[in-house]
């Protein structure tokens, strides 16, 4: 009598088990398909080098930016995805009891475009709006990746008393990525490629 | 909520219009909102699991039925969801990959390659074009070579020429367009190309560390298709110009050629078809991934729902079970109050209404019983009290003459408590009961014959000397045709047999007194008349007279003195009731007695304590008078003549008496005589009247005393008294039942 009411029981909850567990491995398997996809190179952003210098009152920005795209950023970029790559540069006042004060930013952002046609990787600045062409993927970010003489803020606008930090960054932008992409860049790392802030203080 | 929302997104989203920006942006939001959501479902959904094992286990009541209740629910639930659910993975990847076929991308291939060998022709022509420019140049002045440039320009129709020299310094330039734009210089593609020198294939370096291999187009020429951002195309060639020095830096001479307007908009549209196409290809794996993230949320969603759902149904459908269960355990318990709510109008409702219906029924139905129960009570202690207190004994029988109840007065007329053995069997009781054995065995030869009602004087015999009761036995109705049991009711009549027995002989007393003496008066005269007339004279036969007629008139006196007593023990004076100190007044009487030449020993135990009696002193005088008389007289014979009297306070049954004793050391009653010591007439003595111990019997129970005699432990009379203290005592000794002091008799 007992084993029959704790087999009942057992049965009860082995079904509910079973049904959980199904789909705990449903949704394993596709975290896993998504991770398998990842074993390809995750893409890295990376500040090589950076320096700024006064020029007649003007900041103005040298940098060294090695860009590497992941594969998926890739393989979008191919198919005719633009990837819009954005470098942030930002001022900030050090203050002795509390937290740096972002006084200035500056945001440099180029479109990266492949074109079938002529087989050739685009590059608008869309701050300037020029244009530049490459024949090779590679020539285009190492393009992007060189930095010269970016005007960044009038001297004046600063605090000549105060002490300043520069950093700066890279990053993929993805507000602009087509919808379905947009679900997988929530999560994803390959899609959420930046580098880490550069810094160093102004005057030195 | 998430589910309408997911529900209105869905509706939103169409596979192919990718332009719901909105809808995309909001995305990722709705889908942490669902997951959220999900993850309280679940802990909730995990709670209520718990809950179930924790009750299951514990063996609550109601949970086996809620588990059985839940895998039921939830199995019907999910089973049709998973179902939809893999079919509509599966629709949603078969119909996307279905979309796009490999034909389309062929076309769209080809119309691609289509377009890029029509532009190709012209970029070769424009090479062609700047070769020839450049080589006119080569052998031109230099002075002239803005004009030069300007009509070699407009001749070729390019937009832009221009020779740089190294370092992208520009010698000169000519520009289609009137607003001046400084001409970019050529990049280092360009001039890499440039560099080598004769048809060549040049290594691209591509990032994964591979090479790109491009065909240098032409010898020491360079040209490109470049794309306008703004739409359409240009073409683009440099060549060498033959440098200024030998060994020197050549110049570079660029041309921008515009490509037709209508091959332009054409070729855009091809890339642009084409460029969709790649992009939707590129997006059908996340496209799908997209479907089926939201289609797998939305199950959860409504799977866990329904899971949970079935969890609350169950339980609610389960409470008024529980309740039920707990209501009819309640209810064994003997808690008739239970009332349970009606939680719906349905089965259930109705089944609990019916159990609050009959708790109550069966609430009423015990406080009826109890009212009931409660007035037997009430009847039977009225009926106990009655049966306590009634001078008739009562006692019932089972058929098997064990006793089931008994008053206080059988067992005081039959001398046994009965009341302390009740259930007892009256025959193991009565063989150690004299009066009780003689009361059996009367009693069974009427029940053995089966005579189960009569009635019967029955006369026992007992160290206290005679009972006389009178019993009447009932039948209780049984089954069928024997009875239940017996009922006995006895009377002692004695006292009252007694009584009429005593009252006769008083009668008999006065009537034969007022007879007798009648005659003997004038006997008496006669006798004296007659001595009077013959004495004095000398007849011869004086001396017969005189004792003859001595004889007469002693006699005579002598039955007038009998009647005299008679007339006494007959007559009933009033009595003369006074308070008094008894002892003082024996003390008087015993005085009386106390002789220097009589041999008595008359010994006094008084009760110091004793109380002012309220009695007729004259009557009580003559009481210890004739005790004492009627001692000594018992003990002519003996020298050593003792009597003690003794008086002691007492009570009994709320009634104060007195008990006096008066003990002798004589030879005490014959056993035939002491039951009826008392009589009038009892006598073992030869003078005397035979009614001392009479009158006194008469004078104590005028007073409403009671007075009882036997042979004491040494051989001598006793007589024992007992005197009411006042005159409502006696009164109520008089009313009250006939009570024997159980100590003497069992004594």
């Amino acid at each position: 009598m007992g084993n029959n009411k704790t087999a009942a029981g057992c049965l009860g909850f082995g079904v509910g088990a079973r049904v959980f567990c199904s789909i705990a491995v449903a949704i394993v398997a596709l975290g896993v398909q998504q991770s398998a996809q990842g074993q390809q190179d995750p893409g890295r952003f990376e500040i090589r080098s950076a320096s700024v210098e006064l020029q007649s009152g003007v900041y103005y920005l040298d940098a060294w930016v090695e860009y590497r795209l992941s594969f998926e950023a890739r393989e979008a970029l191919e198919a005719g995805v633009a990837l819009t790559l954005q470098t942030e540069v930002e001022f900030l006042r050090n203050r002795r009891f509390w937290f740096d004060d972002q006084e200035a930013s500056l945001r440099q952002s180029y479109e990266l475009q492949y074109r079938a046609l002529s087989a050739r990787y685009l590059v608008m600045n869309l701050n300037s709006g020029e244009q530049s062409s490459f024949a090779t993927l590679f020539s285009a970010l190492n393009f992007l990746g060189r930095i010269t003489e970016l005007p960044l803020i009038d001297a004046a606008l600063l605090d000549s008393d105060a002490v300043y930090d520069i950093r700066i960054r890279a990053v993929l932008s993805t507000d602009d990525i087509p919808g379905p992409l947009r679900l997988l860049a929530f999560w994803r790392r390959d899609w959420s490629l930046q580098s880490e802030w550069y810094r160093w203080r102004l005057g030195e | 909520m998430g589910v309408l929302m997911w529900f209105a997104a869905l509706m939103l989203f169409s596979p192919l219009a990718q332009d719901s920006e909105d809808f995309s942006r909001a995305l990722p939001w709705i889908l942490l909102i669902n997951l959220v959501g999900i993850a309280l479902l679940l802990v909730l959904i995990l709670g209520s699991v718990l809950r179930l094992m924790r009750d299951y286990r514990r063996h609550v009541p109601g949970s086996r039925l809620k588990a059985r209740m839940m895998t039921l629910l939830v199995a019907l639930a999910v089973t049709p969801l998973l179902i939809i659910y893999a079919f509509a993975v599966q629709f949603i990847n078969r119909g996307i990959d279905s979309w796009f076929d490999v034909d389309v991308a062929q076309g769209l291939g080809n119309a691609l390659e289509l377009s890029r060998t029509a532009l190709n022709l012209q970029t070769r022509e424009h090479l062609g074009d700047v070769l020839s420019m450049a080589q006119q140049l080569g052998s031109s002045n230099r002075a002239d070579i803005v004009a030069e440039l300007g009509e070699l320009r407009r001749e070729s129709g390019a937009a832009e020429l221009t020779i740089f020299a190294a370092n992208d310094q520009i010698l000169a330039t000519s520009s289609e367009n009137p607003e001046y734009t400084v001409p970019r210089p050529p990049t280092d593609e360009v001039i890499f190309q440039l560099r080598q020198r004769g048809p060549s294939v040049s290594l691209e370096p591509q990032m994964e560390g591979s090479f790109l291999s491009l065909e240098s187009q032409a010898e020491g020429g360079y040209v490109r298709l470049e794309p306008l951002v703004e739409g359409g195309y240009e073409i683009l060639a440099a060549v060498n110009l033959s440098p200024e020095t030998p060994g020197g830096e050549a110049p570079i001479l660029q041309a921008r050629f515009e490509v037709g307007q209508r091959i332009s908009v054409l070729a855009n549209l091809v890339e642009a078809s084409y460029d969709e196409y790649a992009e939707l290809s590129y997006l059908r794996d996340a496209l799908k991934t997209n479907f089926t993230v939201m289609l797998t949320i939305v199950l959860l969603i409504t799977l866990l729902a329904a899971v949970y759902g079935a969890f609350f149904s169950a339980r609610r459908l389960v409470v008024p079970i529980q309740q039920l269960m707990a209501g009819t355990r309640a209810v064994a318990r003997g808690d008739f109050d239970t009332r349970l709510p009606i939680p719906a109008r349905d089965e259930i409702g109705f089944l609990i209404n019916s159990f609050n219906d009959m708790t109550q029924r069966l609430a009423r139905a015990r406080k009826q019983a109890s009212l009931s129960q409660q007035q037997v009570e009430d009847e039977r202690r009225k009926v106990e009290v009655i049966l306590a207190r009634l001078s008739t004994g009562v006692v019932s029988l089972e058929t098997d003459l064990r006793i089931r109840t008994a008053n206080r007065s059988a067992g005081t007329i039959l001398g046994v408590d009965l009341e302390a053995h009740l259930g007892e069997s009256l025959v193991t009781l009565a063989e150690t009961n004299q009066l009780l054995s003689q009361f059996l065995s009367v009693s069974r030869s009427h029940l053995d014959r089966g005579d189960y009602e009569w009635r019967e004087q029955i006369v026992l015999h007992g160290d206290v000397g005679r009972r006389v009761l009178m019993c009447t036995c009932t039948a209780l109705s049984g089954e069928r045709e024997d009875p239940g049991g017996y009922i006995i009711v006895f009377d002692d009549i004695t006292a009252l047999l007694q009584a009429q027995r005593d009252a006769a002989w008083g009668e008999v007393a006065r009537r034969l007194a007022h007879e007798i003496k009648n005659p003997l008066t004038p006997i008496q005269l006669s006798a004296e008349r007659l001595r009077r007339r013959y004495l004095g004279a000398h007849y011869a036969d004086s001396e017969l007279l005189d004792r003859a007629t001595h004889t007469i008139i002693q006699q005579v006196a002598a039955m007038k003195e009998m009647v005299n007593a008679f007339s006494e023990y007959a007559r009933t004076p009033e009595m003369a009731m006074a308070r008094f100190d008894l002892n003082q007044l024996i003390a008087e009487v015993a005085d009386l007695y106390r002789h220097p030449e009589q041999p008595l020993t008359l010994q006094l135990h008084v009760d110091p304590e004793l109380p002012i009696v309220e009695a007729d002193a004259g009557r009580m005088r003559q009481v210890f008078n004739n005790l004492i008389s009627n001692a000594l007289e018992s003990m002519e014979r003996q020298t050593d003549k003792e009597i003690i009297i003794s008086t002691r306070h007492l009570q009994r049954d709320g009634v104060e008496l007195i008990e006096i004793k008066v003990v002798d050391n004589g030879p005490g009653f014959l056993d035939d005589v002491v039951d009826h010591a008392f009589d009038p007439y009892v006598t073992t003595k030869d003078k005397g009247t035979g009614l001392g111990l009479a009158i006194v019997k008469k004078l104590i129970e005028e007073h409403g005393g009671q007075i009882s005699a036997r042979n004491g432990e040494r051989g001598g009379a006793e007589i024992a008294i007992l005197l009411p203290v006042t005159r409502e005592a006696g009164d109520a000794m008089l009313f009250a039942t006939h009570r024997y002091d159980k100590r003497r008799e069992r004594a």
